[in-house]
């Protein structure tokens, strides 16, 4: 957390530097969310980019009262509910039903390169409702209580228990074989 | 090992690499819009609208826009149509004559662009079909630990609202017109705009529970169109009595534009409280002065405001505002600060030159023609008249393109266009308009 302000302190005061260690340190991080959020590689990227940029944008009016990480993390997830939403739109459905972007390949000017494992992953992860998918990334990636999820899903903790234990109950029947190794 | 301990442990070891080319290719995109932005970015000393706000009148002159812009909000927010349950509740707060609650409230973000506020207010308020609205608030701004006490009167006998501003000596007296009295006294035969609200949303039962040994059903809406949409992400909560069926609590936290965070908690209400007319009469001590050297007029809201409030905002800044909600128009006063144009600059000027009384009334008179416009939108919105406008894509520049526009019979609707004139047009003409708007 220390380290994390003054890296925001040198951040605002224009020091690339700083930019560059924020870039490093939660890059990683934040692709791999977006790419099991979202299921898409090009799409992660374009939108852990967008989120970069934006925020590198932001030196003058950022004001953090909860962590960096944290920060950066909500934004990745507000544009991934706005690209589903924006693809859904026409159908007028919400994100509970919102369909995965088509998977593409790994082309060859790729910034994230997805291990076997994750590959996997994202496909296993790719056959859960939205919110679901949310509730698995948020206890698995960020280690979040249920309450700390049903207030960011806006919705009650059993609620969010629930999505948990089926996003489970279907992970397990999809990897059932890899989890074992 | 337990199957969510598993996936757990699959899913930290599901990796992920970057391609050291392509990652070098983005983060030259990123420090490249740093470096766009520290470059473009105005040198904080040259700020006149920030250096304005940081002058302790310029904060009051805000604050009294604030009150009104929110009292006129309020007003504006009571509806007049009422929903089909929750019904009982309305009914018997209509049977109340006078009530009490006490306010708790935090407020943070950036009203103006680089001057964050983070206040935490406490009010009491007194609720009067008859005489109107006294607040007595007190704010704190936990940077600085200065309280500043405030009491707003809203007073439809008489056509005004009062501020008093004890810490400073300073008062502020708006007179209201006609529209907006209507509205307040449509308001005072209408019973709380939360609960007419929420019957306007989507809203769900919280269930039965007990706060302060009461027993009370509990109400919650999330919905975006919550008071007509005038605010982003809402939650409230209204917790009612069973016994009673009047309001024990409610819960709000809301985003005001993009900007502005609000979290409150209304309670301890008291129904039926006794009045005396004296209490709805404000007093001013001799030696308090006015914050604007007279009572302000706010401007009668109508479509020639509006149309005044855009002309104003365009002369100062050189476009349109991008939205028109009430914070958010305050917010994008800061463009005042890059603009080049005449009008823009000469205000600057002013600024300069002007001493804190002179600059905070400088402030309000720049502020209500703007404000108005906001007002007149948000009655659009509240009338359900299909309000749209379009000023983020449309400049002054675009005599034919629609700014604004809402209905006003059925297949008619009123536009005003880029270059601020108006005119009447059947639906089929506005969509061949709107169809002809930029990108």
């Amino acid at each position: 957390m220390i380290e994390d302000k003054l890296l925001i302190f040198g951040f605002k005061k224009g020091r690339c530097e700083a930019l560059r260690q924020i870039y490093d340190k939660y890059k990683v991080d934040l692709l791999k969310l977006a790419v099991v959020l979202i299921g898409d590689v090009n799409t992660a990227e374009d939108i852990v980019h967008d989120v970069f940029v934006r925020f590198a944008q932001s030196a003058d009016r950022i004001r953090l009262t909860g962590s960096l990480r944290n920060y950066l993390v909500t934004s990745v997830i507000n544009r991934v509910r706005n690209v589903l939403r924006d693809k859904n739109r026409h159908c007028e459905t919400s994100l509970e039903g919102a369909d995965l972007l088509t998977s593409s390949g790994q082309g060859p000017h790729q910034w994230a390169v997805l291990s076997e494992r994750l590959a996997l992953l994202s496909r296993a992860l790719r056959e859960l409702p939205y919110e679901q998918r949310e509730v698995i990334c948020f206890r698995m990636e960020m280690d979040m209580t249920f309450r700390q999820i049903a207030t960011r899903q806006r919705t009650s903790a059993n609620t969010v228990k629930g999505r948990y234990r089926y996003a489970i109950e279907k992970l397990r029947a999809l990897l059932n074989s890899e989890v074992e190794k | 090992m337990r199957s969510a301990d598993k996936i757990k442990r699959f899913f930290k070891d599901a990796e992920l690499h970057i391609h050291p080319d392509s990652d070098e290719r983005v983060f030259e995109d990123v420090l490249g819009a740093q470096r766009k932005t520290t470059e473009n970015a105005p040198a904080v000393p040259d700020n006149v609208w920030r250096i304005t706000m940081k002058n302790p009148l310029a904060k009051l002159a805000v604050a009294a826009v604030l009150a009104i812009v929110c009292v006129t909000g309020i007003s504006l927010w009571m509806g007049t149509q009422s929903g089909i349950a929750l019904a009982d509740v309305l009914s018997r707060i209509e049977q109340v004559s006078a009530y009490m609650y006490q306010m708790s409230m935090t407020v943070a973000g950036e009203i103006v662009p680089g001057r964050p506020v983070n206040h935490e207010m406490t009010a009491t308020a007194l609720i009067s079909q008859e005489h109107g609205v006294k607040m007595t608030m007190e704010t704190v701004d936990p940077n600085s630990g200065e309280t500043i006490p405030q009491e707003m009167y809203m007073l439809p006998q008489k056509k005004s609202m009062i501020l008093i501003m004890p810490g400073h000596k300073k008062y502020s007296q708006v007179e209201i017109d006609d529209t907006m009295i209507e509205r307040m006294q449509k308001q005072n035969n209408d019973p709380r705009a939360m609960i007419k609200q929420i019957l306007e949303c989507e809203y769900k039962s919280l269930g039965k529970s007990t706060i302060d040994g009461v027993e009370v059903e509990g109400f919650q809406t999330t919905d975006p169109s919550y008071q007509a949409g005038a605010f982003g992400q809402v939650d409230v909560k209204l917790w009612v009595g069973l016994d009673t069926w009047l309001p024990v609590r409610s819960e709000i936290d809301m985003w005001v534009g993009d900007n502005m965070h609000m979290q409150g908690v209304i309670f301890d209400f008291q129904w039926d409280v006794p009045v005396d007319a004296a209490e709805f009469e404000p007093v001013i001590p001799e030696d308090y002065t006015t914050l604007a050297g007279g009572p302000i007029k706010m401007p009668p809201i109508n479509e020639e405001n509006a149309i005044q409030g855009l002309k104003l905002f365009a002369e100062l800044t050189g476009q349109y505002p991008e939205k028109l909600g009430l914070m958010d128009l305050m917010a994008q006063m800061g463009k005042l600060q890059d603009s080049g144009t005449p009008a823009g600059e000469q205000l600057r000027e002013e600024f300069k030159g002007l001493d804190p009384e002179e600059r905070a009334r400088k402030i309000l008179d720049t502020m209500m023609p703007i404000q108005s416009l906001g007002a007149f939108h948000m009655l659009l919105v509240q009338d359900k008249k299909e309000p749209a406008y379009y000023g983020s894509i449309v400049t002054p520049e675009d005599a034919d393109q629609v700014l604004l526009r809402w209905k006003v019979a059925e297949n008619e609707y009123r536009v005003i266009f880029g270059d601020l004139h108006a005119e009447t047009v059947t639906a089929e003409v506005l969509v061949e308009y709107e169809k002809a708007l930029p990108e």
